[in-house]
């Protein structure tokens, strides 16, 4: 085993406290192991960090209208056409259920410790340093063994899986959408937060608390909403 | 697609809804599932539908939700439903995977309780797919052939006109599921992500930054579309793929997904007895209507007909019309449980209301008498009137005659609603009545800027240019709504105040959204033209079942009760000219005129080219349209018009 050991470096922002990848040996195996290191900052000798993602996504389940267009979005602006399982943001709900218990939304969290990046031994999911630490998947690295599905610690998984073309598909905060008209990515525009025709999703560059799900949620829900007739609180 | 579908594979049209030869089609639109705006979610249902008479006609209706879409994205556009069953099945659809599957343990069981337990038993079929499976499915109503039964999916969409919930039941139909992880193309994905976004930003509501003074109908400032006191705690909800929800979930998960007409239904009962005040009866109410799976509006006019028989001592326990209804308890759950309950289960003289109550009169020898005074407010085939009064709005109740039911199009009701609004409440309606029928005339495609097609003064609504104004709606919705399935809530809009001059979307959103996402050329007037041909097909089919001119008539009221308005619809205000002067002119207080009702039809058959002396096609304008075979099937029958 091969373990590459790189000197401490300067300049980095944010460097995670708990994203710390020990290198232990036994710790880090297989073929992306080489790739991982290459996103990693290191803290001293033997103690490398992922950096921190640069963009996140915040969501209003209680303003959101459970119309989907986020999804039909992401669909669309990724892949040039449009399915539910396309989508990298996923809006569940049930039409028999008691509000607010009726939605949630699934949206990738970019964690500060991405249990999908360090899952993948192919080095896809990867942290893209030139789009502000996105955690991407580089589809032709894909060999689609799932582990990222696997490894994410949230139901549903927000590492998903393309049934028709056969990789996994992760949120990137459009920084690989070819069909957007706009840069994507933590510098640019988001097709979900875009589309949401009630402003429900909302881009935010500082981290959310990483812990449970609040730092994910947000009221978006001004006084014209409360005229409209709908709860704000 | 459905017209044409059923006109290859019904070769005897004269049959009956309930003939397991019968076909009941379940057609998609290109835009299903996708992005574009009130196209995305609708469902669009054909056949022989049960309700109408003298004839059942061929009729249609739609819905919305996420059937449509999911349909796609398992890689289907439509589905035709033949033949019958031999004991009660449901059909899974998993993508390509279809299995017609028992569905005895389902039977007896209300529309939810169905789609959970069939949620339940296929689980996660899909593995990584977060969503759940799309059900259309009949209630009790329809297991027991209620003629006014629905389909319904998810906790209220419905396809309430023909009675295709009673349809599916005479079939052993009881629901169709369907789930799909593959996707759908795009011709263009930047040209219909543009597209989205610049109608969402030009003419859509911002319901973040509310504006008075803002009206349109693409997306509405206050978007419910909700008759009942709405919730406290509640999210406003939209279909697949929609920018502006109309229907709520609550926090009491009371009135789930319902609108309109559901929402109206009991309200003013409940308040009645409730000294003024709304209780949880009209969110029930309206939750059991989507349960048994029952249409709302034959519900509806059907309570206010026998409470008016009950109020004349006709009806009630004992009485000549033997009616075991307690209506002392009306405005009480209990009361609106038990008149479902009887719809659905045809208990007692609850198998005559199965039956939709035009049918009803006519078991209990009042259908006469009682279209002549009015108190069975069904205008037309047998069916309710919606509220747009055909002596009022003629254009509403003239489609629907001419066709084959309450066309349940409100593409010119903001003609009405708006002024009329405006003036209620003390205030002059703007735009002025003559800038608004300028507007609207330009886009009436192929139709444009004649302004007398929207005169609704008594003079000229029997007129050529009234016989236009029914033919472009015809037309239009035939194609833009019932086949690319745009839907009736949004679609079309012609003002919209947020927009400089106040055009509003229609004429250049149709095709736009159309041709991102199928890369065709289609301009409006081709989408027009296809809507034409379609209306014709539909002739065709009526012409076969049975439809000559003169039975197509409004029922006796129309014609010999000035009207007076009928609950919100008091005092009706249309565009119209006086002493050569645009106004918005009350149009209450008149009736239809026979003979001049008459002249109108040999109008509106000339302008369509048909045979004025019967209303069928001719072979001309058949040919025109492409559809040689039509005509030669017409002949062989010696039903084309000469």
């Amino acid at each position: 085993m091969v373990i590459r050991k790189k000197k401490k470096r300067k300049g980095f922002i944010n460097p995670s406290r708990r994203a710390f990848l020990k290198i232990m040996g036994s710790a880090a195996v297989g073929a992306g192991i080489s790739e991982l290191f290459s996103q990693c900052i290191w803290l001293n000798d033997s103690v490398a960090a992922l950096l921190a993602c640069e963009g996140y996504l915040l969501v209003d389940t209680k303003k959101c209208q459970g119309c989907m267009s986020c999804m039909l979005a992401c669909s669309l602006v990724h892949e040039g056409k449009i399915g539910l399982s396309q989508a990298r943001i996923q809006v569940i709900q049930s039409s028999f259920e008691k509000f607010p218990d009726d939605l949630t939304i699934a949206q990738c969290r970019q964690c500060e410790d991405p249990e999908c990046v360090k899952a993948c031994p192919s080095g896809a999911l990867h942290v893209d340093r030139q789009n502000g630490n996105v955690r991407k998947i580089d589809v032709k690295k894909c060999i689609g063994c799932k582990a990222c599905i696997r490894a994410c610690p949230f139901v549903p998984s927000r590492a998903l899986w393309s049934h028709e073309d056969s990789h996994a598909l992760k949120c990137d905060l459009c920084v690989d959408s070819p069909f957007w008209n706009y840069k994507g990515g933590p510098e640019g525009r988001q097709a979900c937060v875009e589309i949401c025709p009630l402003k429900a999703i909302q881009f935010t560059r500082k981290m959310p608390e990483q812990k449970g799900d609040a730092g994910y949620q947000v009221n978006l829900r001004g006084e014209d909403w409360r005229k409209l007739g709908y709860p704000t609180d | 697609m459905g017209s044409a579908v059923f006109w290859d594979l019904v070769k005897d049209k004269t049959i009956g809804g309930f003939d397991p030869r019968n076909i009941v089609t379940i057609m998609t639109s290109p835009l299903s599932g996708t992005l574009v705006p009130g196209a995305s979610s609708r469902t669009e249902v054909q056949g022989i539908g049960v309700q109408s008479s003298p004839i059942e006609w061929f009729t249609r209706s739609n819905f919305g939700g996420r059937f449509a879409p999911m349909l796609k994205y398992a890689g289907w556009d439509g589905i035709v439903i033949e033949g019958k069953a031999d004991k009660p099945v449901w059909v899974d659809i998993r993508n390509g995977k279809v299995e017609i599957r028992d569905a005895r343990h389902l039977w007896g069981l209300d529309t939810w309780k169905t789609q959970q337990e069939i949620w339940k038993e296929i689980g996660n079929p899909e593995q990584s797919t977060a969503q759940r499976p799309a059900v259309l499915t009949i209630g009790p109503a329809g297991e027991n052939l209620g003629r006014v039964a629905c389909l319904i999916h998810d906790a209220g969409n419905a396809s309430g006109q023909g009675g295709f919930g009673g349809v599916w039941g005479s079939k052993n139909l009881k629901a169709i599921s369907v789930i799909g992880t593959g996707s759908i193309g795009i011709a263009d994905p930047k040209g219909l992500m543009g597209a989205r976004l610049w109608a969402q930003e030009k003419y859509a509501a911002d319901l973040n930054k509310l504006d008075a003074s803002w009206y349109g109908r693409f997306g509405r400032k206050r978007p419910q579309l909700l008759f009942w006191a709405t919730h406290g705690k509640a999210r406003l909800q939209a279909c697949i793929g929609c920018q502006s929800g109309c229907k709520e979930r609550s926090d009491t998960g009371y009135g789930n997904e319902s609108t309109c007409e559901e929402t109206a239904f009991y309200v003013g009962y409940d308040k009645w007895k409730h000294g003024g005040k709304q209780t949880s009866a009209t969110y029930i109410a309206a939750d059991l209507l989507q349960k048994y799976g029952i249409n709302a509006f034959e519900a509806s006019r059907g309570l206010a007909y026998i409470l008016a028989l009950q109020r004349s001592g006709v009806l009630g326990y004992g009485k000549k019309i033997n009616c075991a209804l307690d209506f002392r308890q009306l405005g009480e759950i209990e009361f609106v449980d038990r008149y479902l309950n009887m719809i659905s289960n045809r208990k007692g003289i609850g198998d005559d209301f199965a039956e939709g109550f035009f049918r009803a009169a006519k078991r209990w020898g009042r259908l006469e008498e009682d279209l002549k005074t009015g108190i069975l407010p069904y205008s037309y085939w047998g069916l309710p009137e919606h509220g747009y009064d055909p002596r009022a709005e003629v254009e509403w109740g003239y489609g629907s005659i001419l066709g084959d039911r309450d066309i349940n199009e409100h593409d010119f009701n903001f003609l009405y609603t708006w002024p009329s609004g405006a003036i209620w409440a003390g205030k002059t309606p703007q735009p002025p009545a003559e800038q608004v029928v300028k507007i609207v005339a330009e886009k009436l495609v192929p139709y444009e800027n004649d302004p007398l097609m929207l005169d609704f003064s008594t003079d000229n609504i029997y007129s050529e240019h009234m016989c236009k104004l029914v033919a472009w709606h015809r037309h239009y919705t035939r194609f833009w709504k019932e086949s690319v399935l745009y839907c009736d809530h949004r679609w079309p809009e012609f003002i919209n105040s947020k927009v400089p001059g106040y055009r509003g979307i229609t004429g250049e959103g149709e095709p736009r959204f159309f041709n991102a996402v199928t890369g065709k050329k289609l301009s409006f007037l081709d989408g027009m033209e296809l809507g034409r041909k379609i209306w014709n097909l539909d002739n065709a089919i009526w012409t076969l079942q049975g439809r000559h001119r003169e039975m197509v008539h409004f029922s006796d009221y129309i014609y010999n009760l000035p009207y007076k308005g009928y609950g919100n619809f008091t005092m009706y205000y249309l565009p119209g000219r006086e002493q050569g002067r645009w106004d918005y002119i009350r149009v209450n207080g008149r009736c239809l005129d026979r003979a001049k009702f008459e002249e109108f039809k040999t109008q509106f058959y000339k302008l369509e080219g048909w045979d004025t002396q019967s209303g069928w096609p001719k072979r001309k304008t058949l040919e025109s349209l492409g559809m040689r075979s039509v005509a030669d099937e017409l002949e062989n029958h010696k039903k084309l018009g000469t």
